[in-house]
């Protein structure tokens, strides 16, 4: 039992290291963790695959009766359509977004389940990855919002309800992105590493398993859906108000 | 007595203490910093109870926003856990 433990060691000293690979550019440097990178990739030839096989099976006439591929996607599709898009306040803006919400849905729960692979990190283990996805949200609700209400009603919404409460909009503004952000990326490596340290100091056997059922596959999915359902709620707050 | 503790003192070094303080304020971070939160989501998921016991028609509603705000309520908690992280794989 000792020795288990002993060889184990090696990954706990590891822990918090990245694979960095450092790109000189013009005497300055480029620094990328790779394997982020290459993870992200995976996910996302992992998702087109999977929808391309997917969708190979379904081309028949439309009065024919469903197959099951079909039906289980229908079933899926109607699942996502109403958690997620029911909680915008305008049917043309949610049939604008679903595709973008449900894309965002889907990359963080395959990149989230993908960490439970032994010799795979999870996209969303690193913050450049989930801060990249949360400011994509932030400037797609500013450019909507900008779009649809004018740029005069937009600028004037950081006035109200009253002109001294400027700073207060801006820093909620700019908290948004952090938070959304923060949330992810902190639940999915406090997860990692929990089952990591756990797995290294006190039991090899048996017990990861069910920890990483928990972390990895029941958070990942919960923090997937709360990830989405944050981007619905800050597009619509952006485009309503 | 006193040459004892001093010669003890003496092989501790100011690296020794800097990571006894790190591992200390780390533990001192997550322990404060879960009460809030688990506070606030308890007081969440209480309400979010009671209202489906009151009505069960509406309990994927009050599902969905019981895990939206609780997972509003979540991110002071995961914060401090930043903090943790960063205290110790970081400083």
């Amino acid at each position: 039992m000792h020795e288990i433990f002993s060889q184990l060691a090696g990954l706990l000293a590891h822990l918090g290291e990245k694979p960095i690979l450092v790109i000189p550019v013009l005497g300055a440097e480029i620094r990328v963790d790779w394997m982020t990178i290459l993870m992200s990739w995976i996910v996302m030839a992992l998702i087109v695959v999977v929808a391309v096989l997917l969708r190979r099976g379904l081309r028949q006439p439309v009065e024919e009766k469903p197959n099951r591929v079909q039906a289980t996607l229908d079933a899926l599709i109607d699942l996502l359509h109403s958690q997620l898009s029911a909680n915008f306040s305008s049917e043309d803006l949610a049939r604008k977004m679903f595709p973008f919400v449900s894309t965002l849905f889907l990359y963080v729960l395959v990149s989230n389940w993908l960490g439970v692979v032994p010799y795979l990190d999870s996209p969303t283990r690193d913050l450049n990855v989930t801060l990249g996805l949360a400011l994509l949200v932030l400037f797609l609700s500013h450019t909507l919002a900008v779009r649809r209400k004018g740029i005069k009603r937009y600028l004037r919404g950081f006035i109200e309800p009253y002109p001294f409460m400027l700073p207060m909009n801006l820093v909620g503004e700019v908290a948004k992105p952090l938070s959304h952000s923060f949330r992810l990326f902190g639940n999915i490596s406090a997860g990692g590493i929990l089952v990591t340290v756990v797995f290294v100091k006190f039991a090899p056997i048996i017990v990861p398993p069910i920890l990483n059922l928990v972390f990895g596959l029941f958070f990942g999915a919960i923090q997937a859906f709360v990830f989405a359902i944050l981007a619905v709620a800050y597009i619509n707050v952006a485009v309503e108000s | 007595m006193l040459q004892e503790a001093q010669s003890v003192a003496s092989g501790i070094s100011g690296a020794d203490i800097a990571t006894a303080a790190k591992y200390i304020a780390a533990g001192i971070c997550m322990g404060i910093g879960a009460i809030g939160p688990a506070i606030g989501e308890g007081i969440a998921a209480a309400h979010a109870l009671d209202g489906m016991a009151r009505q069960p028609e509406m309990q994927g509603a009050l599902l969905r926003t019981m895990v939206l705000g609780q997972a509003i309520t979540e991110s002071t908690g995961i914060y401090s856990l930043l903090i943790a992280i960063v205290l110790l794989f970081v400083v």
